[in-house]
């Protein structure tokens, strides 16, 4: 019996509200209290929190007795919000059968709204269009529902207009969840087949899995297989979120619950995964199953060698609950022992680099972020390089090729133009154009990953006052006249700096970068030459001249508590300083080739 | 033999707040000065009658601020007979008292130092009117030239000025003139201080908003280097990385300085109070938001005048069960060993000439201070910034000539 069960999720761009609709959805329907009610419940990480998305998906039942006095079993599955995790979105969607698709109504269609929603549509999912933040005073909600009810070919009036954070009209969306959206195909007489839609590490229970029965049923003592990773296990648990994890004996189909697996790593259990019985499985798992693949590569390197063994612990327990995270072992000349990680994105990169230092309080060094390299030799091999310090030998090389993106980009056609310049000096080629709404435009480009890993999300929102909005996709690797950026210190060079960049703008980037390590590398105490050189030739040099003073003034009626409080405080900035031979150098200058702005 | 013990007394009074100054002091709080003075000598007693026989015989004193002179002449004597009453005078005292040039009478003079005040310390800062009215200073240089004579006649024949380098806009050319004008004046004793941008003052805000040009680090070195050839050339005698003072040979004076403590490392007009600090040597404090060093603690007072008088009025402790914290006492701090070894290391090493005694270090700690601080001083010998200076039976561990400018890239190894 599933026709009082719904599944749904919330689809919107990032920041348009998706998480406080989703705690006002669980207060109305008292699947949790005024008094649990901290902010954006589903969002369960701090870094979340702050950084106003959403990271890892949740499942979350309620109840709710409709018009027609009958109860319903609602899942609200959340998705995360970020460009960087569109699999894993990918995967939450299929879980549903609606998606509530939330539109800001002082923002408009953004460019994650259409690609969200093309993404729900594939899923053949039924769209529930909702205006939110109607209570702004720049809500522009008739504008909008008339932009979104073309999108969509529905009337404008069938646009719900809500504000989650008041509380306002919110109810009308679990009306029209029950009434719009589909019950779940009944199939409990099937095989069991059950995606993996998220999961996440418990310390207790091992990995937790969250599932969506699509046929068949299964009781906590069944055993279960898992198709992709071959694993069987007996599950410690099986539960349902309520929003905690409340254990349940039987999941059913159609339905939305967890299993505790007690596997120790989320490898064990991928997320894509089809879940089965063992005693009597399913001739074939769901579709759609895919590995994730990280696109950017960094080098993490802690700055006191000490701790090494305390970092691979730090990526061990990141990596438990965090299955698109790899790393591997990685020495620098410079650095010393460290690894290469790579991440679904440079986004995925900074949550990575953040909870390393926040969770683990480890002082790390992160390397500017590079893509992966198909490097063809001579001999026709061919080498995949992550690292550009690992780029051979020019004379070795018959060719370099990169991975290139499709974007799109959907921004009010008054930008038009500062996108296009933008785009193509970052070798980004125009693909067409569309107008999905009055005033906006969506611009198809291809361009070079390596193009837009840095900074070009930052100048995008700079250069359209915040309003252009950004979706990619992995397209191909493709050929390019690509070569190796080298920065010397004293001569000697500095692997963790090394870039690889086009021919083109080898001699513009090099002199841009060597301008900026002279303001971030501090005068020593003796001089210090920094040089970039690319193609054989040293194509830029400055000189950070010894320092000749630092030294503390008058000491104040004998304090000398405050003049060795000062001396802490200079010993503490010293320690985020990296000693490269005898040379220090502060993290900021790994970064600084993502300093190097668009001047 | 016991070292003697020195007094630091707090004068947080000033008629004017200086744009760089961020020293514990107020400015139109004048009235309160009497209370004040009644309030420092209570807290005079209540130190000294918990002192251990340990801290029994006074060497130094000073008067530091703020403005000292501010005070009037019967009031500084009313602290020095106070301060005689509860403590033993060494027979070579000496007692500084910090001024303000052009706010001391030949009359004040006179009477401080009949007071026993034998040792005065202008706040020159600059020869050049510019400069001075920059730092808001509210004196001209014919103020100092005036004070200098009229301090000289009052016979306090051991004299220091003080003065900046680096300042913003300032030259190499006027900072030559400034310095020859004091050199002019033969001090005893001369301090030159870069100038820091302390946050909180209208200096820091200033240039935090780009108002102000920073000091070009520079220029100020070779500010630094040119004073320190020129002050030796004209028979000063560098003893610490600020402090230059006269050498007794060929000098004329009428003080006869103690030759225990102070040979052959400081010249014979370093400023003993200076170098009890640098010694690690106990100090006591008394006065709104003075520090001391004493018994194994290093404390500080409550900063706030008011505050500070009203503790001292009302309170209930019993003198003599704190020592040496008396009611005014706000922060202490027991050093540990290793922090004792540590401060023995930063304050010993700006003692440019004589360093950190290896033997002495040992018979304090016991252990040698490259037991203490083997990577430290092996990296720092090996930077060519520090040195040991081998004399007979002791070893001193002293900053290369070099290095003082960049010392805190010294010190800072010795901190955590």
């Amino acid at each position: 019996m599933t026709d009082h069960i719904r599944n749904f999720c919330i689809i919107a761009h990032v920041d348009h509200g998706k998480s406080t609709l989703a705690d006002r959805l669980l207060q109305l329907t008292g699947a949790i209290s005024e008094r649990e009610m901290t902010a954006q419940v589903l969002d369960t990480m701090d870094l979340e929190r702050e950084k106003g998305v959403t990271i890892k998906a949740s499942a979350v039942r309620m109840y709710y007795t409709a018009k027609d006095n009958q109860k319903y079993e609602i899942n609200l599955i959340d998705t995360p919000g970020h460009v960087d995790f569109g699999y894993e979105v990918s995967r939450a969607l299929k879980a549903c059968e609606g998606a509530v698709l939330v539109v800001d109504a002082t923002q408009g269609i953004e460019a994650q709204t259409l690609a969200n929603l093309y993404q729900a549509l594939e899923a053949d999912l039924t769209i529930i269009p909702v205006i939110n933040k109607i209570d702004l005073p720049s809500a522009r909600p008739d504008e909008v529902a008339e932009d979104v009810g073309s999108l969509l070919g529905v009337a404008p009036e069938a646009v719900l207009r809500v504000s989650a954070k008041e509380g306002l009209n919110v109810a009308q969306i679990l009306e029209a969840i029950v009434t719009r959206v589909p019950p779940p195909k009944d199939a409990d007489d099937a095989p069991l087949r059950a995606l993996v839609f998220d999961s996440h590490y418990d310390s207790y229970k091992g990995v937790i899995a969250y599932v969506r029965v699509f046929e068949g049923s299964f009781k906590h003592t069944d055993v279960l297989h898992l198709f992709a990773t071959g694993a069987d296990m007996k599950p410690v648990e099986i539960g349902i979120f309520s929003p905690g994890m409340k254990p349940v004996e039987r999941i059913g189909s159609g339905e939305v619950g967890y299993i505790a697996t007690g596997f120790k790593t989320v490898h064990e259990c991928r997320v894509g995964d089809t879940i089965t019985r063992t005693s009597a499985p399913a001739a074939e798992p769901l579709p759609g199953y895919r590995t994730p693949k990280p696109m950017v590569f960094a080098g993490i390197y802690p700055v006191d060698a000490d701790d090494h063994s305390d970092l691979r612990e730090a990526l061990e327990k990141l990596q438990l609950n965090d299955a698109s995270l790899t790393y591997q072992p990685e020495t620098s000349q410079a650095l010393g022992f460290g690894f290469r990680a790579g991440f679904l994105g440079l986004f995925h990169m900074e949550i990575i680099q953040e909870r390393i230092e926040r969770e683990y309080n480890l002082d790390c060094l992160f390397t500017a972020p590079s893509v992966e390299y198909e490097v063809v030799m001579l001999d026709n091999t061919t080498l995949t390089v992550d690292s550009p310090a690992e780029l051979p030998n020019e004379g070795d090389i018959l060719e370099v090729r990169e991975p290139w993106m499709t974007i799109e980009i959907i921004t009010p056609t008054d930008y038009y133009g500062p996108i296009m310049d933008l785009v193509t000096k970052r070798r980004g080629i125009f693909k067409q154009q569309e107008y999905p709404a009055p005033h906006r435009v969506q611009l198809d480009y291809e361009i070079p990953l390596s193009e837009i890993i840095v900074n070009f999300f930052d100048d995008l929102k700079s250069r359209t006052k915040g309003y252009a909005s950004l979706d990619y996709q992995f397209l191909e690797y493709r050929p390019d006249k690509l070569q190796k950026l080298e920065i010397l210190v004293n001569g000697d060079p500095l692997d963790a700096l090394a870039a690889i960049v086009h021919e083109r703008d080898a001699y513009h980037k090099g002199q841009r970068l060597i301008t900026k390590l002279k303001e971030l590398i501090p005068r020593q105490l003796f001089d210090v030459a920094v040089q970039a050189s690319a193609g054989g030739r040293i194509i830029s040099r400055a000189n950070v001249k010894a320092t000749r003073k630092d030294v503390l003034a008058k000491c104040y009626g004998g304090d000398i508590t405050r003049k060795k409080k000062l001396l802490e405080k200079q010993k503490k900035g010293k320690r985020r300083l990296k000693m490269v031979g005898n040379v220090e150098i502060p993290q900021d200058a790994f970064m600084a080739v993502l300093q190097l702005g668009d001047e | 033999m016991t070292p003697d013990t020195s007094i630091y007394l707090h004068i947080p009074f000033c008629a004017h707040r200086c744009a760089y100054c961020d020293f514990n002091t107020y400015a139109g709080q004048g009235d309160s000065i009497p209370a004040y003075v009644d309030a420092l000598i209570k807290e005079i007693n209540f130190g000294a009658a918990a002192r251990p026989s340990a801290h029994a015989t006074i060497g130094t004193i000073f008067f530091g601020g703020g403005t000292p002179s501010l005070l009037s002449a019967p009031q500084l004597a009313s602290i020095m007979d106070a301060l005689r009453a509860a403590f033993t005078f060494s027979s070579n005292l000496e007692a500084t008292i910090e001024a303000n040039p052009g706010t001391t009478s030949p009359e004040f003079l006179h009477q401080i130092r009949a007071a026993g005040i034998n040792r005065i310390s202008f706040g020159v800062q600059s020869a050049n009117p510019e400069e001075l009215h920059m730092l808001e200073r509210v004196h001209d240089f014919f103020d100092v030239i005036q004070s200098v004579k009229w301090a000289r006649q009052a016979g306090l024949d051991n004299l220091n000025l003080d003065v900046i380098y680096g300042l913003p806009e300032q030259t190499l050319q006027t900072w030559q003139t400034s310095l020859q004008r004091i050199l002019d004046l033969h001090p005893e004793h001369i301090s030159a201080y870069a100038l820091t941008l302390e946050h909180g003052t209208p200096f820091g805000r200033w240039s935090a908003r780009g108002m102000l040009p920073l000091p070009d680090p520079d220029l100020a070195a070779e500010m630094y280097e040119w004073a320190s050839e020129t002050l030796e050339a004209n028979g000063y005698k560098q003893y610490e990385i600020s402090n230059w003072a006269k050498e007794v040979k060929g000098q004329k004076s009428k003080v006869r300085p103690s030759t225990f403590d102070l040979q052959p490392w400081a010249p014979a007009f370093a400023c003993k109070h200076n170098l009890q600090y640098w010694r690690g040597l106990p100090y006591l404090a008394f006065g709104a938001g003075a520090h001391g060093y004493a018994g194994g603690y290093r404390y500080s007072n409550v900063l706030r005048i008011k505050t500070y008088i009203d503790r001292l009025t009302a309170n209930s402790q019993q003198p003599g069960t704190a020592f040496p914290l008396t009611p005014a006492a706000v922060n202490y701090h027991r050093l540990s060993k290793r922090e004792e070894m540590q401060e023995a290391m930063l304050t010993g090493l700006r003692l440019v000439r004589e360093g950190v005694s290896d033997a002495a270090f040992r018979r304090r700690f016991g252990i040698g201070i490259e037991d203490a601080f083997p990577k430290e001083v092996d990296e720092l010998l090996r930077l060519g910034l520090l040195a040991w200076n081998h004399v007979s039976t002791d070893s001193r561990l002293r900053l290369m000539w070099h290095a003082r400018l960049v010392s805190n890239q010294v010190f800072v190894r010795f901190v955590e």
